[in-house]
């Protein structure tokens, strides 16, 4: 669309002016979160507690959301070190929803199997989320066992192990609730919904 | 005063010692808290870093389950959790449709979620907290550790001032305590990050350490679970990387409380924590 001097009534956008209004809009959409409302006024990052060692800071993001520069704000590794404290949100004097957004954006970039290399939470989440599904409750010492396995991590914190056990904080035995059959069918049916939006 | 509680998973593994000292303070002020029958973790951070619906279906599976009674929390992140779905349930009528369908059932996020200060503070009142205080925590400086997400965000938790939240202050002080004013009660530790970016939660709990000990702390009272863990069990690793000594035993506000109500140590759970209190409490003379 290079044509700047169409003749027709309505205004025409270009291309690239639509991709950056299909993935603002998209996150807006899904994170309910306000995010055109931002006046780049820079609270949310003077609050923000990752903000000195992220490689993005949150009114940053917000910016190149609205701007739709949807690989480096997916790629990022700010969406996985904001610790979803909500001060952002507290503050935003426009009411912009910045921990939302985040969330949203964590969905995105691993849809779009774009997620920074070295973060494992995603693993963490889904062997948390599979522990919730087949017992019902989080079981510390087999999520703990998991993630190690899953990202070979095996030697850090292996020192804690120990203290923990003495001080009882890790459980050996897992505690299993009824209703397994129950619990797979809300997960499936959150997943079917999710797939198809 | 009756209440469904919802303990949390957190209160059956590492945190143990809030469960035991919450039980304790309760049976001491007639508080009943009964468990919710088979409740089901809230689905916490993951959930909602990774599935919107899943994240309100786990809570309003639980808030059924509570039959309309108001229900009682300890941890920080399910009463978050909680809080959230009520509030996005309650205020979108295809939201509620949509969670419905996922969970099987209709839930109209309407089941009160109180945290336990809440309780303590609005239901019970602090002048009763005080008349059954009969060990008083007399010498014993201690700032009130809040974290994230009691009061945040606040159109959601309803919970206190968000800047400067005073629920746990104010149990503390009815505890006789000498409860000091410091600026980072609702900072964060790092949360979650415990298990996945130690770096991030060793930088945080640093800070928050540091500022405790510089307003002249002799221990930090903490309501979450993972404060209380990213504190105390990191304190040692944070002080040799710092090359500084805290020596701050991070308490649950329902030991304190339960010393000051004269429930026996071992009541409390208080071997639990890694950051001994044993030297700070036989010194002002708190608990046997």
């Amino acid at each position: 669309m290079t044509n700047n001097t169409n003749s027709e009534d309505r205004p025409r956008i270009s291309v690239a002016s639509k991709r950056i209004m299909d993935f603002a809009e998209e996150v807006n959409e899904r994170s309910h979160a306000n995010l055109m409302a931002c006046l780049q006024c820079k609270k949310c990052t003077s609050g923000c507690p990752v903000a000195a060692r992220a490689d993005l800071r949150a009114h940053e993001m917000v910016r190149m959301v609205q701007l739709g520069q949807r690989d480096q704000v997916l790629q990022s590794r700010m969406i996985w070190e904001c610790t979803s404290c909500q001060t952002c949100a507290t503050r935003c004097p426009q009411g912009v929803s910045i921990a939302a957004m985040n969330d949203t954006l964590r969905m995105m970039s691993r849809e779009a199997e774009t997620t920074f290399a070295e973060t494992t939470q995603p693993v963490f989440n889904d062997i948390f989320l599979r522990s919730i599904r087949r017992r019902g409750r989080v079981y510390e010492l087999g999520l703990m066992a998991a993630y190690k396995f899953r990202t070979m991590r095996l030697l850090e914190d292996v020192d804690k192990a120990p203290t923990m056990l003495i001080k009882r904080k890790l459980k050996l035995l897992p505690k299993n609730v009824r209703g397994r059959a129950e619990r797979k069918r809300i997960f499936a049916r959150a997943r079917k919904a999710r797939e198809q939006t | 005063m009756s209440y469904a509680f919802f303990p949390g998973c957190s209160l059956e593994g590492t945190a143990w010692d809030f469960l035991k000292s919450t039980k304790a303070v309760a049976r001491k002020l007639g508080i009943k808290m009964p468990e919710i029958e088979d409740w089901i973790c809230c689905g916490s951070t993951p959930a909602h870093q990774s599935d919107p619906l899943l994240s309100l279906a786990l809570p309003a599976k639980n808030l059924l389950a509570a039959k309309g009674e108001t229900v009682a929390v300890c941890c920080a992140a399910c009463y978050s959790r909680l809080k959230t779905a009520n509030h996005e349930i309650s205020s979108d009528q295809l939201l509620r449709k949509r969670v419905a369908d996922v969970v099987g059932a209709d839930y109209d996020g309407q089941t009160p979620v109180a945290h336990f200060l809440e309780i303590l503070v609005n239901d019970f009142g602090v002048g009763k907290i005080a008349e059954a205080v009969t060990k008083p925590l007399k010498g014993l400086k201690v700032v009130s550790y809040y974290g994230c997400l009691l009061s945040r965000p606040p159109g959601v938790t309803k919970f206190d001032d968000p800047e400067n939240p005073m629920l746990m202050d104010r149990v503390l002080k009815a505890a006789g305590a000498e409860v000091i004013d410091w600026p980072h009660k609702t900072e964060c530790c790092g949360a979650g990050y415990g298990i996945t970016d130690v770096s991030i939660v060793k930088q945080l709990s640093r800070e928050i350490l540091g500022m405790a000990k510089a307003a002249g702390a002799d221990a930090i009272a903490t309501a979450c679970p993972l404060c209380q863990l990213n504190l105390d069990l990191r304190q040692g690793a944070i002080e040799e990387a710092a090359g500084e000594q805290f020596d701050l035993p991070v308490f649950y506000f329902t030991q304190l409380l339960g010393l000051a109500l004269g429930v026996e140590r071992k009541s409390l759970g208080l071997k639990s924590m890694i950051v001994s209190p044993k030297e700070l409490l036989d010194s002002r003379g708190i608990g046997v």
